[in-house]
């Protein structure tokens, strides 16, 4: 789920940044230094929107650097059991299949796929349908649900299932072609 | 617009199924005091079921709760998703203006007694069932009891896990991105790089019998069993639920535009138009005063009036309303309930059975039957009549006729005799006695007729000449 919220944090700048272009300069460091990571209380941070309030810097003794606290809107991006995401798949094996929902990947075990899909190992190794009208493999799309999280301070992990009504491939790629 | 009697029936169900033994405790009391509840909820919504929106006092009063006790119950049934409720400040025109609304509605219990209506500007809370939301929640909450037992027996929503059978460490599917191989298609251990299997097929694979094994079978064995129950003992009410997923639910609108509608400011056409009985009287465009659905009331004698309850389907299953006395005119096609002969605010009556035979019977015989022992008690109540009034012509002569009002030609009444029809006051037309009435019986007197009229003062309907 994607929420927007506020987040603060201490920004140290180089004293050779200072000048007319600091703010500047410190928003393009929080963006680079923030967007992309992962906090297991708040999920991945998306995308900086904006930059509330900038505090007063402080000297540190020694370096010269300045320490400057943030504050800054956010759009985060956190998993939750029982939530529905689509996701694409990016490795089958015989235990189950791997997908990524943006920053998050998700295992989705073979026990978790329907059961009248079988694996099929091979060059594209996939899951298939009896009469092979649906198949899962590298880059497929999936819609599936997450029945676990496993949250660590700079990790998200998740257990999905697609053995649900409305779960499963959303596109084929392989029918395509 | 939808018949009330299925889903009434459809609530009552649910009731007894879900909320059955809930006890509606506040937090401070202690489980085993005193004076459990529980059952109290199921009463709660078999008396909404008799009512449209009522007054939470009123209710109260009427199930002879707390108000605070019944408040927390439809607190909780709001919660559920069973009860529509509507706060209001409002003053004594604001409560008079409910009290005419629920009059023409027809229920008659929720009457403002005549000291009530210096209200103050009060907060008064109303409630009502919300029949179509009722029908969702409870098919919903059906389909999730049993989706959680089903996908509990497919072990669905489980995280798998996995064993290394060499040094027999556990993995979970958490485990997953560390466990792969890029050499073959399976987890391997990371100590030894053993194959992992994943759990489940291990137990199928090998008897290890241990008392995890047992206890997953056994818990196997329950989740079978509970459902087995749950699809017998849900069995009428979802056979209920299909049976009312295509007609349409009773609808009461908000507070306000009920109001309006009982009271006839609306036209007719509008939507959130009620059951048919009301609407028969909604459109009677009165002031807010109660009991002027009076003259609405359609006497038509013996065989239309039969006619007409067919028709009516609003009012052809469930809540026949209780005629006040005034109401109740000869020829009018009745039953018991409408006469008001079983209590119907008692609390736990379950008024399937009530009346329904009366209701049964071919309209045409009915008619008939209702023609002759019309006949038949006029005949006997006559004959009773006149021996009385001899009696008294004796004992009274002289004395009635000094009277100031013995010049008057009153109306006067009598009672119908004959067995299980008996408390109900019927009228004469006094100046058109059938056949052999002698003369002392027309003029009678007021005050001699009073001794005589006994226990039902409010049957009386004087008509003076
Ligand atoms: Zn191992």
């Amino acid at each position: 789920m994607f929420f927007h919220i506020v987040l603060e944090r201490n920004m140290q700048l180089h004293p050779r940044h200072f000048g007319p272009h600091l703010r500047d300069k410190l928003v393009a460091k929080l963006m680079k230094d923030v967007e992309g990571t992962c906090s297991g209380r708040h999920g991945f941070v998306v995308a900086i929107t904006g930059v509330e309030d900038v505090g007063k810097g402080l000297i540190r003794e020694g370096t010269g650097f300045v320490t400057f606290p943030v504050k800054y809107q956010c759009v985060v991006f956190r998993p939750f059991k029982g939530e529905i995401l689509e996701a694409v798949v990016t490795m089958v094996n015989k235990m189950g299949f791997f997908a990524e929902a943006g920053p998050v990947q998700i295992f989705v075990s073979n026990h978790l796929i329907p059961d009248d899909m079988e694996f099929q190992s091979g060059d594209v190794p996939n899951y298939t349908t009896s009469d092979g009208s649906v198949k899962i493999q590298k880059e497929s799309e999936v819609r599936l649900k997450i029945i676990g999280t496993r949250v660590d301070a700079t990790e998200i992990f998740c257990i999905g299932t697609i053995k649900d009504d409305y779960l499963g491939i959303i596109s084929d790629p392989g029918a395509a072609s | 617009m939808g018949s009330l009697e299925p889903f009434n029936r459809l609530v009552k169900l649910t009731a007894r199924a879900f909320y059955d033994d809930i006890s509606m405790k506040g937090e401070n009391q202690p489980k085993t005091s005193r004076g459990d509840n529980r059952g109290m909820a199921v009463v709660v919504l078999d008396a909404l079921t008799r009512r449209q929106w009522v007054r939470e006092e009123d209710l109260a009063k009427s199930l002879k709760l707390h108000s605070k006790q019944l408040r927390r119950i439809l607190r909780f049934f709001e919660e559920e998703k069973l009860v529509t409720r509507d706060h209001r400040k409002e003053s004594a025109k604001g409560a008079k203006i409910y009290s005419a609304a629920a009059a023409a509605a027809g229920d008659g219990q929720a009457g403002t007694k005549e000291g009530e209506e210096k209200v103050k500007l009060h907060t008064h809370s109303y409630c009502c069932l919300d029949y179509a939301q009722i029908c969702d929640v409870v098919r919903y909450r059906i389909h999730r009891m049993k989706k959680t037992l089903k996908d509990e027996l497919d072990s669905r929503n489980t995280v798998q896990h996995y064993v290394c059978p060499n040094c027999k460490k556990r993995y979970s599917a958490f485990d997953a991105l560390q466990l792969i191989s890029y050499t073959d298609e399976y987890f391997h251990c990371e100590n030894c790089n053993g194959e992992l299997i994943a759990e489940s097929d291990k137990l199928a694979s090998e008897e290890m019998g241990d008392g995890d094994d047992n206890a997953r079978k056994r818990r196997r064995e329950k989740l079978n069993d509970m459902q087995q129950r749950i699809d017998e003992q849900l069995k009428p009410l979802q056979a209920q639920l299909k049976r009312v997923k295509d007609l349409p639910a009773p609808e009461f609108g908000s507070l306000q535009s009920w109001e309006r509608l009982n009271l006839g400011a609306f036209t007719h056409g509008d939507s959130c138009a009620a059951d048919a009985s009301r609407n028969a009287q909604g459109q009677y465009n009165g002031t807010p005063m109660p009991y002027l659905g009076d003259t609405k009331v359609d006497v038509e004698l013996a065989g239309s009036g039969a006619k007409e309850e067919g028709a009516e389907s609003g009012r052809n299953g469930a809540e026949l309303k209780v005629l006040p006395p005034w109401m109740v005119k000869e020829g009018m096609n009745l039953t018991k309930e409408q006469r008001g002969e079983t209590s119907n605010t008692s609390s736990n009556g379950d008024e399937k059975s009530e009346g329904k035979d009366a209701k049964k019977q071919d309209p045409k015989e009915d008619e008939k039957s209702i023609q002759d022992e019309y006949i038949k008690a006029y005949y006997e109540a006559l004959k009773k009549r006149q021996e009385q009034e001899d009696a008294k012509m004796m004992q009274q002569e002289g004395h009635a006729f000094s009277s100031t009002h013995s010049e008057r030609q009153l109306g006067t009444k009598t009672k119908r005799e004959d067995g299980d029809v008996e408390d109900e006051g019927v009228e004469w037309e006094e100046q058109e006695p059938l056949g052999n009435t002698s003369e002392p019986y027309k003029f009678v007197d007021l005050n001699a007729e009073a001794p005589e009229s006994g226990d039902e003062e409010d049957g009386i309907d004087w008509e003076e000449g």
